[in-house]
């Protein structure tokens, strides 16, 4: 319960309608993209980093725990509040505070859509490169976090190969300004230790992001094969053949059977598998490497080959893949997204093993994957109110990370650990490794109250630590 | 000079150094002593360089493992075997490990294109000075588990632990390069070329700016920019139309760019480099303001002067200060790990 004297205090910080706290309108905030929910017991929406500074000063008088939002697309639990507490939505903070072309630069506050950087920047010819396919949806604060990917950043990097600076509110109520518009700064890179943090660290209250040209060209394929084999075959030739490609998503026959029946994107109904191949850079760059993909494409026995003629048949194309997810819960009540990354070589083997899973503890699996870079979105389907489903989902996508990590991979290329993952940290790291893990989120977070209970495995988070003194030596 | 040949020897050593208070001066084959701040004090000396193997590589999977006493040109070298390559041209290339590379995040004319180490580097393994070893990142291009300490050690200068194993993707050789030179008296005139190449649509490798002192060592004249881009025949013909007013030159010159501080530096025993870093609308003072040949990543924002004698560097305390205090003393609290480096900021 949040002290009646803390609440009058969030009304003063932020005004009658600047926080949330009745059970009703509180029960919205109680869960993110992933299957998991906990309620926090203070929604609060701050307009300001001096709003947040206050917040932060007010929560720990109190001793409140606090977990930030974005919009809440996370697929890993990341904000979802597991001790309560208050909850900060970056909602009302949302606005690009400056555009600098001739530097290549944009300064935004963490509540700013990801797309619509790329919006506010496209009539003069540029863009945000990471996009997130949740990037109608999702916010720059909560892809700092999560250190977000996309189709493109194959070629492009993700989320911390495009933030330069940030600014960040401490457990302490103080704020830092890190990195900057220029490239380097002396020191330690703090913006990259704090990117992918998970909103463990600090609270992210504003953004330095890079901005790219757009390319002067685009070119987007579909590739159609009867066996998922032979779509990972082209992958492995387009690596061999030093064609790099921006995007080359995968999705298998089933998917593709759900996308058709929802979002008609023109994907064939009976094929095994499709690459979604898209091409950027120079005119001539671009013809050259579509020639060589339609021959890769050949020798790999994909049985049709479209390319995309107008912008108009690039969305389309595109289309099937942004809804994929939509698509999917149209089909089933519940769903639950894999996010295991495997070297690009173990592809088509993973493929395999994800079917025997599926088998072995009979649930339904479609895949989505970035397959450029290795990393893969199983979604697994389900009927949570069927008795023993959640069991055997979980087991069954357990069972797919220990292949990733089996295999030379990870556990997750771009959601995070969050909540969900966090027992497999240990197959994936080293205790020392995850020890210093500990030690760090410790400097920034003495008292383990921001985002308490994620990343870390249980008895090897913070919360014990508090049990022991003797440990807080630094 | 202790030269463990395995990482957790690495550790041990260090863990050694740690118990006996011994201040420890850390690299690999020590090309870079005369940039990044002096050692202060004597120090016993650790060198990576008999941690030479590299680990795994499989050219399909675009990555390498290596530990960190690798020779850069080594490393180089196995990939070019594969048409592979990793792009960050660092000074020094001849002799630098892979690991003094990293820590010192080295980088050179491609950053335009491909960024640093901090772009490139997807998982390394690191010894602390308890005798630990750490591992941060993994063997595949994406991967958000776990804190990404190797940001951290990318330019930390070896004062926070010791750079044992080194994962990194890697590219495809591109089949051609073109080089372009634009020469011009003024460096508006120069800085306005520039201007022009990063807002077309071109997307050049490199694109240098050299100030008149600089270019001179190089057989040219006045403000140089230099741009290098790659691609098949018909693509580097585009990049000739598209830029009017350059000459094409032998892509040779990029090895002396890329040396450029380290032939001056063994030209002139007392000189020393100047850096800073600036956004793309500050190169043009940055060009005018750092001390003698003065050679700007134009594309990127971080221009090298050079002089003679000793210039005390412009060390500003950076944002976040305090953090970076509190992480030093965390992972070194005797300031054992080369007390100096860094410009003797941590
Ligand atoms: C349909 C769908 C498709 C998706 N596709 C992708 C994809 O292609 N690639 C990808 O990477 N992800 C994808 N995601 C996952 C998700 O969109 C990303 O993780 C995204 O970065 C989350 O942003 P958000 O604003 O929704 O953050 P939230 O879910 O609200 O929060 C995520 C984390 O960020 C923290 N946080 C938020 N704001 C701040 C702040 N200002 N300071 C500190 N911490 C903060 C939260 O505490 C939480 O830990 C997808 C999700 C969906 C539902």
């Amino acid at each position: 319960m949040i002290p009646e004297a803390a609440l009058a205090e969030t009304a003063r910080i932020l005004g009658p309608r600047g926080f949330l706290h009745s059970a009703h309108d509180l029960s919205l905030y109680e869960y993110d993209g992933s299957v998991d929910k906990h309620r926090p017991e203070l929604v609060c929406f701050p307009r300001s980093t001096q709003d947040v500074v206050e917040l932060v000063k007010l929560a720990a008088r109190h001793g409140l725990p606090i977990v930030g939002r974005g919009a809440g697309t996370g697929l890993s639990g990341g904000a979802i509040p597991l001790a309560g507490g208050m909850m900060i939505s970056f909602s009302r903070m949302n606005r690009i505070l400056e555009i600098d072309l001739p530097n290549e630069r944009a300064v935004v506050e963490p509540g700013v859509v990801n797309l619509d950087i790329t919006l506010a920047v496209a009539a003069e010819g540029y863009f945000y490169a990471p996009d997130p396919s949740s990037q109608r949806a999702c916010t720059i604060g909560g892809n700092v976090a999560e250190n977000a990917g996309g189709p493109h950043t194959l070629a492009y990097g993700v989320t911390t190969n495009h933030v330069l600076g940030l600014e960040a509110v401490l457990l302490d109520g103080s704020v830092i300004e890190i990195g900057g518009k220029a490239p380097e700064v002396p020191g330690y890179d703090l913006t990259g230790l704090l990117t992918g943090s998970e909103g463990t660290m600090a609270l992210v209250t504003k953004i330095i992001v890079r901005l790219m040209r757009r390319p002067e060209a685009v070119k987007t394929l579909l590739a159609i094969y009867d066996t998922a084999d032979d779509a990972a075959e082209t992958v492995a030739e387009i690596t061999a053949r030093a064609i790099i490609p921006v995007a080359v998503e995968m999705m298998d026959g089933m998917l593709l059977r759900l996308i058709e029946d929802s979002v008609h994107a023109g994907y064939p109904r009976d094929a095994g598998a499709v690459l979604l191949i898209e091409l950027e850079g120079l005119t001539e760059a671009v013809e050259e490497q579509v020639e060589q993909i339609q021959q890769v494409c050949g020798l790999c026995r994909a049985r049709e080959l479209r390319v995309a003629k107008t912008p108009e048949e690039r969305e389309l194309l595109w289309k099937g893949r942004k809804n994929a997810f939509g698509a999917v819960g149209r089909a089933t009540p519940h769903l639950y997204t894999q996010d295991g990354v495997v070297p690009r070589a173990e592809v088509p083997s993973t493929l395999r093993f994800i079917e025997k899973v599926a088998a072995e503890y009979r649930v339904q699996i479609s895949n989505i994957f970035h397959a450029g870079d290795g990393n893969l979105h199983p979604i697994i389907m389900f009927d949570m109110r069927e008795p023993g489903a959640m069991d055997r989902v979980r087991a069954a996508g357990e069972k797919i990370l220990e292949h990733c990590i089996e295999v030379g991979g990870s556990i997750t290329g771009e959601h995070g650990v969050g909540m969900e993952k966090k027992e497999l940290m240990d197959k994936l790291f080293s205790p020392d490794s995850l020890d210093l893990i500990r030690r760090f989120k410790q400097l920034f977070d003495p008292e383990c109250r921001l985002n308490p209970g994620k990343v870390l495995p249980t008895g090897r988070g913070c919360l014990e630590i508090r049990q022991r003194p003797d440990d807080l030596r630094y | 000079m202790i030269c463990p040949d395995t990482p957790p020897l690495l550790a041990q050593s260090l863990a050694d150094l740690r118990s006996a208070r011994t201040t420890i001066r850390l690299g690999g084959q020590f090309t870079k002593d005369r940039i990044g701040g002096r050692l202060v004090g004597e120090g016993t000396p650790v060198s990576t360089r008999n941690l030479s193997r590299i680990l795994r590589y499989r050219p399909n999977d675009l990555t390498i493992s290596v530990e960190s006493g690798v020779r850069w040109s080594d490393l180089q070298q196995e990939l070019g075997r594969n048409g592979q390559m990793i792009p960050l041209d660092p000074p020094w290339s001849g002799g630098c490990t892979v690991g003094g590379v990293v820590a010192a995040n080295q980088s050179g004319p491609r950053r335009r294109l491909f960024g640093t180490a901090r772009d490139c580097v997807i998982g390394m393994t690191f010894a602390t000075l308890e005798g630990k070893l750490v591992q941060a990142g993994g063997m595949v291009v994406k991967n958000v588990a776990g804190l990404d300490f190797g940001k951290l050690m990318i330019g930390s200068w070896g004062t926070l632990a010791a750079l044992a194993i080194v994962n990194f993707k890697v590219f495809p050789i591109a089949r051609g390069t073109r080089t372009f030179l634009f020469e011009s008296a003024s460096l508006a005139a120069a800085i306005e070329c520039r201007d022009g190449v990063l807002k077309s649509v071109l997307q050049p490798l490199s694109v240098d700016l050299l100030n008149p002192e600089a270019s001179a060592a190089l057989g040219w004249n006045g403000f140089a920019l230099a741009v290098q881009a790659a691609g098949a025949p018909p693509v580097l013909d585009r990049y000739q139309a598209a830029l009017a007013g350059f000459r094409v030159i032998d892509c040779a010159v990029w090895d002396r760019i890329r040396e450029f501080t380290p032939d001056f530096l063994a030209r002139h025993p007392d000189g020393v480099v100047v850096s800073k870093s600036s956004t793309l609308t500050g190169v043009a003072d940055a060009v005018r303001e750092l001390p003698g040949p003065v050679v700007s990543r134009a594309g990127s924002g971080v221009s090298y002067g050079h002089a003679t004698h000793d210039v005390a560097p412009n060390m500003e305390k950076p944002g976040g200060f305090e953090i970076m205090e509190r992480i030093k003393r965390m992972m070194d609290p005797d300031a054992l790990l080369n007390p100096g480096r860094l410009h003797g900021l941590l």
